[in-house]
């Protein structure tokens, strides 16, 4: 039953979300609140615990302390494979992709989930299997062709010999390909020029578009990305949120501007 | 019963020493080229017949009495020609896989070491027959009211000292922190003049001739040696230094004693032990990388991300 | 579009061209592997290898050639089928009786079969496992045990070592679930010899001795024991379990196929080529995992009763380490996930070192040295990994 309050509730919450890698404490009581279709963008200084936030909400790491909340259930300690399951799907900072297999494959995988044929259904019952392979990689095309119709007119080539803007487009595909509720983008636009840029920020607008209860994190240093795209801006510095907001509100804190945005908010 | 447990104690540390001797090569690789050299023991076997060779060269195969220098010359002979195989086949085949996946160096690995066993078999004089290899020493000694061979006394004492002159290059002199240099960072060490290719062959050699020592007195224990006798003899080995943690120098003197233990153990309880002691040695073997995957001394992997 | 691409467009062929290269292709196979069987002639042994290596020369300069033929088969697939079906359905009778040649090909065939299942788990997943002899041995001895002390048919006997051998994969695979890579690899050299080393001391599976008088298979009546008449025309008793081990082998290839082809192929290859991203897709990485040891021993073990119920004696020498390196090579040699080059790998490796007589003291030598050549090589295998198509297209 869908009530007032449960469309307000958020659809991915941390709480006092903490790790600590021998000594050091990479994540220091995070409390984070995704509301359905909201654009988060997350920023801060390298090592401030950006990544590692995603790895803990991926299950990568388990947490030292806290706990992570999807759709009001508590996640936390889930392996991996299931967490992608419930729909929360992610690109890694330094992508990683099946190099090995063609774009299309790439992003059939990325729907493991939502395909059910097992190894008795491929041996017995080859022709169900088959045309249920068939469908998703019907899906995957026109996935792959949403985002990008130079992609897809390069699927059957294979994803190692793409370069590097092309790497993170397809990574996005992949993740979009599982039918996520909420997708985790870790720096999408690092390695990319500026041109690249603007397309990518184009990229996640049509996304958004077409898919309007699809709610995103984002992990960014291209201030003209964090500026245009997220609803809300969280700051992370030394493992800590430390502000949280709007971005014009945020880029005149003192306090990010010290962590952070330093000299860039002074010549802005 | 004492001087029967004060045997079995002793056998243990016999075992235990010689298995180290060979386990030590295997981490030792892999700590410096994170590769599986899995010929390293039939690599450790060629010694014994190099030494065999030197001996039938030198006294027609006899060994006069009191001739003990010239047993010395072939052990050091041996050891030295073994060390230098090492280099050899590092240098024709092995490294050809840095950088590949391991799953190819193990499998070239497997692979060389037929190669060496079957060269042996093939071309050694009778290789293909067991050769009976002289015991070092004959004598015996008291230790604490108990009769000790001699051999096994030279056994645990030689291998302390190769531990320790091995802890010694490692650690102490400019030679070991090049080689642990290359090992933390092989891009890293080039960047400081230090040319890795060298530094693999002086690893080769070291690892190839401690288990050249390892090899040899797996030989004179036994009292005879053949060809295949280096598949048993890696395989525990390696085992060893599985078990320990690869990479880690002490956790192949743990693994090895373990396995020297668990074997003494299943020979001396078990009835008709010494047919089921591989199979002992082995479900040993899975249980510890059941319990801790990257053996009991090896680094957590922990996942990069 | 790039030059090669172009290349491979324009090389699309009319139907008839395809129906000829099949033809001809399938034909000089049958032709040359003949040849290869029946000749004592070391001289004639060596051409027909120069012959083959020339052959994989002019793909590795010419490509095209590869994907042309690939291409071909691709279109006349019934044709391709039928041909090759009726190819190993009449070798038999174009061996001049020899059973040695029929003895090469059922072994070649029983490795392929092997090969092929090993390839689930080394070429698909990249997980290493050096036990497939040991599988192999599980499916001969159960079989074996069932029917010298039950009574049980071969036919009966197959399913339940294929089952039983399964559940010892699993039990295998289970530790897959913490280690990796090298230390996996230990695990399963550790189970191989273990396995090994148990047959050789237990009393019921008949020590080093082995298990003999293991009864020949009938069907409909016909003992597998007995020489085959068809048409009036006499085949050695071999050729029973040619054709026995010829329908293994395609049963093993249409798995391969409906596998490589499957989800499960493709989460197969996603742990491959990236572990943690296979996770992060969703895939149960664990589970995947001692699937692939499963089908390993299933098929293993498929192969292990029919060699058991051939040759009717086993012991624990012919299931050991060696036997699991030996298979690995196979698949290394002929090519990771690729099901043509996998089988080719299988024959190469076990007719070549019995053609060659002369050398045949030196066989291991001669098998361990071309091993390490192709690694250092041609580490991809004679033929590498093909794209899947999706949609018939």
């Amino acid at each position: 039953m869908v009530t007032a309050s449960d469309t307000a509730a958020p659809i991915l919450e941390t709480r006092d979300l903490t790790i600590s890698f021998g000594g050091l404490v990479a994540v220091n009581g995070v409390d984070l609140r995704l509301a359905r279709s909201e654009v988060m963008c997350i920023i801060g200084p390298n090592g401030a615990g950006k990544s590692t936030l995603f790895n803990l909400i991926s299950g990568i790491y388990r947490p030292t302390r806290g706990q992570v909340l999807f759709d009001g259930q508590d996640i936390t300690g889930k392996p991996v494979h299931r967490i992608a399951a419930i729909g929360i799907a992610r690109t890694f900072q330094s992508s990683r992709l099946f190099n090995d297999l063609t774009l299309l494959d790439n992003v059939l995988i990325g729907m493991h989930t939502r395909t059910r044929s097992g190894v008795l259904d491929a041996l017995l019952r080859p022709g169900r299997a088959r045309a249920e392979l068939d469908a998703a990689a019907e899906r995957a095309e026109a996935i792959l062709h949403g985002l990008s119709p130079a992609l897809h007119a390069r699927r059957n080539t294979l994803a190692g010999a793409l370069p590097q803007a092309d790497r993170r487009r397809l990574e996005i595909a992949r993740a979009l390909a599982s039918e996520p509720k909420v997708i985790m983008l870790d720096e999408p636009s690092s390695g990319m020029d500026d041109r690249d840029t603007d397309a990518l920020i184009g990229d996640v607008r049509r996304v958004m578009a077409e898919k309007p209860g699809l709610s995103f994190l984002i992990i960014e240093h291209d201030m003209r990305l964090v500026a245009t795209l997220p609803d809300r801006v969280t700051v992370i510095d030394y493992g800590s949120k430390i502000a949280e907001g709007d971005y014009a509100d945020i880029r005149v804190m003192p306090r990010v501007q010290e962590a952070y945005l330093g000299q860039r908010a002074a010549n802005a | 019963m004492d001087s029967l447990l004060a045997q079995h104690l002793v056998n243990w540390m016999v075992l235990g020493s010689i298995y180290a001797l060979v386990a030590l090569g295997f981490s030792l690789l892999f700590g410096v080229l994170n590769v599986i050299h899995f010929s390293h023991g039939d690599v450790s076997i060629v010694a014994p017949f190099v030494a065999l060779a030197v001996i039938q060269i030198l006294f027609a195969g006899v060994l006069p009495a009191g001739a003990g220098w010239a047993l010395v010359v072939a052990l050091g002979v041996a050891i030295v020609v073994t060390g230098l195989l090492g280099i050899l086949l590092d240098w024709l085949v092995i490294r050809r896989f840095r950088g590949a996946p391991a799953m190819m160096a193990l499998v070239a690995t497997v692979a060389l070491g037929s190669v060496v066993r079957e060269l042996i078999r093939m071309f050694y004089p009778q290789g293909s027959n067991p050769k009976p290899f002289p015991a070092l020493i004959r004598d015996s000694v008291q230790i604490g009211g108990v009769q000790i061979s001699a051999f096994s006394v030279l056994v645990v004492l030689v291998s302390v000292l190769m531990v320790t002159l091995l802890f010694w290059i490692m650690h102490r002199t400019p030679i070991g922190l090049r080689i642990r240099a290359v090992a933390e960072d092989r891009d890293i060490a080039r960047l400081m003049a230090i040319n890795p290719n060298r530094i693999f062959a002086v690893t080769f050699f070291l690892a190839s001739a401690v288990g050249a020592i390892g090899g040899l007195f797996f030989a004179s224990h036994a009292g005879v040696v053949r060809f295949d006798f280096g598949i048993q003899l890696g395989l525990i080995g390696f085992s060893a230094a599985v078990i320990g943690g690869l990479g880690s120098m002490h956790g192949a003197i743990i693994g090895s004693l373990l396995i020297a233990g668990i074997d003494t153990l299943v020979q001396v309880t078990v009835p008709d032990g010494a047919s089921y002691r591989m199979v002992f040695i082995f479900l040993l073997v899975i249980c510890v990388l059941v319990l801790k995957p990257s053996g009991m001394l090896g680094k957590p992997v922990f996942e990069k991300v | 579009m790039s030059a090669t691409e172009e290349l491979r467009a324009s090389a699309r062929p009319s139907p008839l061209r395809s129906l000829a290269t099949v033809i001809a292709v399938e034909l000089a196979a049958a032709v040359l592997l003949r040849l290869f069987l029946l000749s004592d002639d070391t001289a004639v042994i060596v051409a027909l290898l120069a012959l083959m290596g020339a052959g994989f020369a002019l793909l590795q300069i010419r490509p095209a050639i590869e994907d042309a033929i690939v291409a071909a088969f691709g279109e006349a697939r019934l044709a391709a089928l039928l041909l090759g079906g009726i190819i190993v359905l009449a070798y038999p009778f174009f061996l001049n009786g020899s059973s040695y040649a029929l003895h090469l090909l059922i072994i070649a065939q029983l490795y392929a079969v092997l090969a092929l299942a090993l390839n689930f788990q080394l070429g698909s997943a990249n997980i290493p496992n050096f036990a497939t002899g040991a599988s192999y041995g599980i499916g001969a001895y159960t079989s074996a045990l069932l029917a010298i002390h039950f009574g049980i048919s071969f036919w009966l006997a197959l399913p339940v070592a294929a089952l039983v051998a399964t559940v010892f994969g699993f039990l295998l695979g289970f530790p897959s679930m913490r280690t990796k890579e090298s230390y996996l690899a230990l695990v399963t050299i550790a189970f191989g010899i273990v396995i090994h080393q148990l047959l050789n001391n237990f009393s019921w599976t008949g020590g080093p001795n082995g298990l003999v008088g293991i009864p020949a298979p009938i069907l409909f009546g016909h003992s597998f024991a007995r020489p085959l008449e068809v048409f009036g025309h006499r085949l050695p008793s071999q050729a029973n379990f040619y054709y026995l081990s010829a329908a293994l082998v395609a049963l093993s290839i249409l798995s391969a196929r409906r596998l490589h082809d499957s989800r499960v192929g493709l989460a197969w290859n996603a742990l491959r080529a990236d572990e943690l991203a296979a996770r992060c897709q969703g895939i149960n990485v664990v589970w995947y995992k001692m699937l692939a040891f499963g089908v390993d021993a299933f098929l293993a073990a498929f192969a292990g009763t029919v060699y058991a119920f051939y040759v009717s004696y086993i012991s624990p020498d012919n299931f050991t380490f060696i036997v699991s390196v030996t298979i690995m090579t196979m698949v290394i040699v002929g090519g990771m996930d690729n099901t043509l080059g996998v089988i080719l790998g299988a024959f190469l490796l076990t007719l070549l070192p019995e053609k060659l007589r002369i050398f045949s003291d030196y066989r291991l030598l001669f098998v361990s040295v071309v091993v390490i050549l192709f690694l250092v090589l041609r580490p991809q295998g004679l033929f590498q990994q093909r794209a899947r198509h999706y949609g018939g297209k």
